[in-house]
């Protein structure tokens, strides 16, 4: 009797890891509470949309068999302490294939080196603050499973200061938040301009705190030295706090800024005052192809909304998942090391939503972490805000990228 | 100096200490009869806020939501008093302290766990567009909230001075035993003053929602300030934390634009270290003279 129960007992034990090798195992981590949260429940959304598509088609094909896709979320509330704990459990997991996710770079910079130490890949995704990948350069890493699917400050940058020239202004003021997001935007602005050829005079910099709603000292300080526009890297609530201020005191310049802007709650609470403001975007939510069109109605139809919070992140969501999966079926298992392999070098091209992307990752270079970017200046275009509703800013974006569909 | 946009600073800047001199008056309040303080007195301005916002979504019109929300701050503060302080009181000792601040918090983690964690717009029948006054912009809004605050300071100060039971009031804050002897119920008044501090904080949480946003977090910066004004003022000083609040405020906005954001916060708080240093029972406090 013992004895068959001994048996039994060992024999459970071995078959459990047969069963869990049975689904991939991915881990969704983000804000899905918070200042952030439209941002991260829309990348969680777009992440499962995705998923349910792969699994309701049987799963991607490993060997002989098809393999479902098993989600793990974490809420990490946008907090840097949660990040890494969250960082530090699922490191420890042992089965998981992934993780995709992360919305604030403060939180990647407290938790990735968990995930690297032990391997294990992970596509970031929609953290934008250059450090997030630079970390791992600036310490010559020999070997990074961490990839970055997002249009890095460094891009977002380089086309808000683009803007500011081409619409010919020469004075400008510069507002950021206290946070590791907004000082390292101040950074990338200030880089950009000595790069662009000093063509634009800072007259003003001036910071705010998460929580402020009254920005009329730092607004008057840009608008006595004659700024004559506004670039802005913070999040929602408080830049909304900025275009109601600048409301109140006339200032009818315009505002520009990191592609946070399209927040819903920056756009909710700008209400009519955040008409015109400008942001990089990766994706804009409106039906320019059949592929697009079908990823928004499931959307909307899906989650019962009639606007994603964050159509940027949701779209990255979606389409970083099929980029991993991509990856899981060319390396032919669920073994995280083998997946990062294949993503450095995704032989064929994957059809999402933002781009058809055709070897978005290259084998990683310590000199270089482009190598683990996924986006070019030509993936993202200038989002203008109008009436609650994200749309292009320049009609040849909107052609250009019908025309790439089209192709 | 350009004189438009110094005016324009210390107007804003003053407007938005109005609302940290609203946010003081409500400690003050219970101080005056129970020398106690509410340590969770933005935990409920944001109750409030959560409750009056959910109160218009359910359609109530805003004539309706005021009252709504003035009763509930009025009630959650006469739990705050039987919960916390009355006990303690009784008992002559400190525990209202830690009690009112788990209160604060247990108020705040349950505002999570209902209403989200996320800041909503509050709408407003006032509009948010501004009106120029000799180059000075100032909105509807901010106009709004100057004016409740007048409004429901006025009334309770009257309430004070001219009412049978403003008078007992009164007579508890000067002297709890005397008036004990003369057949006054403390315990009601300090429930009375409860309840006042918690419509308050109601009123400062509906004046300031539609320009702050509702959210769990919308009080934990004001309430450093209010605290800062309260006691600068003096716990006992009555309108005195209108002045110093409008003070504070106008210091803010001129130091953040002549130092520098950065130092934004500072003068609230050398104010605070130099009050208690100087006039321990602050600017417009009386000095305690206890007879033996």
């Amino acid at each position: 009797m013992k004895k068959t129960l001994l048996a039994t007992l060992l024999l459970g034990t071995l078959t459990t890891p047969a069963f869990a090798a049975d689904t991939i195992k991915i881990a969704l981590t983000g804000p899905f509470s918070g200042g952030s949260a439209p941002m991260g429940t829309s990348m969680r959304d777009g992440a499962r949309l995705a998923i349910n598509e792969i699994n309701a088609s049987g799963g991607i094909s490993v060997g002989t068999k098809k393999k479902k896709i098993e989600i793990i979320e974490r809420d990490d509330e946008g907090k840097n302490e949660r990040g890494a704990l969250i960082a530090q459990e699922l490191a420890s997991m042992g089965d998981l294939s992934g993780v995709i996710g992360t919305v604030n770079t403060g939180v990647v910079l407290a938790g990735d080196k968990h995930l690297q130490e032990k391997g294990i890949t992970k596509i970031i995704t929609p953290a934008a603050g250059s450090a997030s990948m630079t970390q791992w350069s600036k310490a010559g890493t020999k070997d990074v499973s961490i990839f970055r699917f997002a249009a890095h400050d460094g891009i977002q940058s380089s086309m808000v200061i683009e803007e500011a020239i081409n619409q010919k202004f020469t004075k400008i003021a510069i507002l950021h938040d206290a946070t590791n997001y907004g000082a390292s935007g101040h950074d990338d602005l200030i880089d950009q301009i000595k790069k662009q050829g000093n063509k634009l005079e800072i007259v003003a910099t001036e910071k705010f705190n998460i929580g402020d709603k009254d920005m009329t000292a730092q607004l008057l300080s840009a608008k006595a030295h004659g700024a004559q526009a506004i670039l802005i890297w913070g999040i929602g609530p408080e830049m909304a706090a900025v275009s109601n201020g600048m409301a109140k005191l006339g200032m009818k310049i315009p505002l520009i800024g990191g592609w946070t802007l399209s927040m819903s709650n920056y756009i909710d609470n700008a209400g009519k005052n955040g008409n015109g403001t400008l942001m990089p975007q990766t994706f804009i939510e409106d039906a320019i192809t059949p592929k697009v069109k079908s990823f928004i109605d499931g959307y909307h139809k899906t989650y019962n909304v009639t606007r994603i919070p964050s159509p940027v992140s949701a779209a990255q969501g979606y389409d970083a998942v099929y980029i991993f999966a991509a990856a899981v079926k060319q390396a032919q298992s669920e073994d995280t090391h083998k997946i990062k392999d294949a993503l450095e070098d995704l032989r064929e091209p994957v059809k999402g939503v933002i781009t058809t992307w055709k070897h978005p990752f290259s084998k990683w270079d310590p000199a270089n972490e482009q190598t683990h970017e996924a986006f070019r200046r030509s993936d993202a275009v200038m989002g203008k805000i109008q009436d609650g509703h994200v749309i292009f800013a320049n009609q040849s974006d909107r052609q250009r990228l019908i025309n790439n569909a089209a192709r | 100096m350009n004189l438009d946009i110094l005016a324009q600073m210390v107007v804003s800047g003053a407007l938005m200490g109005l609302i940290y001199a609203l946010i003081a008056y409500g400690f003050q309040l219970t101080y005056a009869t129970s020398k106690s303080i509410n340590f969770g007195q933005g935990e409920l301005v944001m109750l409030s806020a959560f409750f009056s916002l959910t109160l218009l979504n359910l359609g109530a019109p805003y004539w309706l939501m005021v009252p709504g929300g003035l009763l509930f701050g009025a009630v959650m503060g006469l739990i705050v008093e039987r919960a916390c302080v009355r006990l303690s009181l009784e008992q002559k000792s400190e525990g209202w302290i830690l009690l009112t601040i788990i209160f604060g918090l247990l108020g705040f983690s349950s505002a999570e766990n209902i209403w989200g964690r996320d800041d909503r717009p509050f709408p407003s029948p006032i509009s948010a567009d501004a009106l120029n006054f000799f180059g000075i912009s100032i909105t509807g809004l901010e106009i709004a909230v100057a004016l409740g605050v007048f409004l429901i300071m006025s009334i309770i100060e009257l309430f004070k001075r001219k009412t049978l039971l403003g008078k007992a009031f009164e007579a508890v804050s000067a002297d709890r035993d005397a008036a004990e002897l003369m057949g006054i119920s403390a315990t009601k008044t300090i429930m009375l003053s409860y309840g006042l501090s918690g419509m308050v904080a109601a009123m400062a949480g509906i004046l300031i929602s539609p320009i702050t946003t509702v959210g769990p977090t919308m009080a934990s910066a004001l309430i450093l300030k209010a605290f800062s004004v309260a006691v600068v003022a003096g716990l006992d000083s009555g309108f005195g934390v209108v002045i110093i609040g409008i003070f504070l405020g106008a210091l803010e906005s001129l130091t953040s634009f002549y130092l520098g954001s950065g130092w934004r916060e500072a003068p609230g708080l050398i104010l605070l270290i130099m009050a208690l240093a100087v006039r321990p029972n602050g600017v417009f406090g009386k000095a305690n003279i206890r007879k033996v």
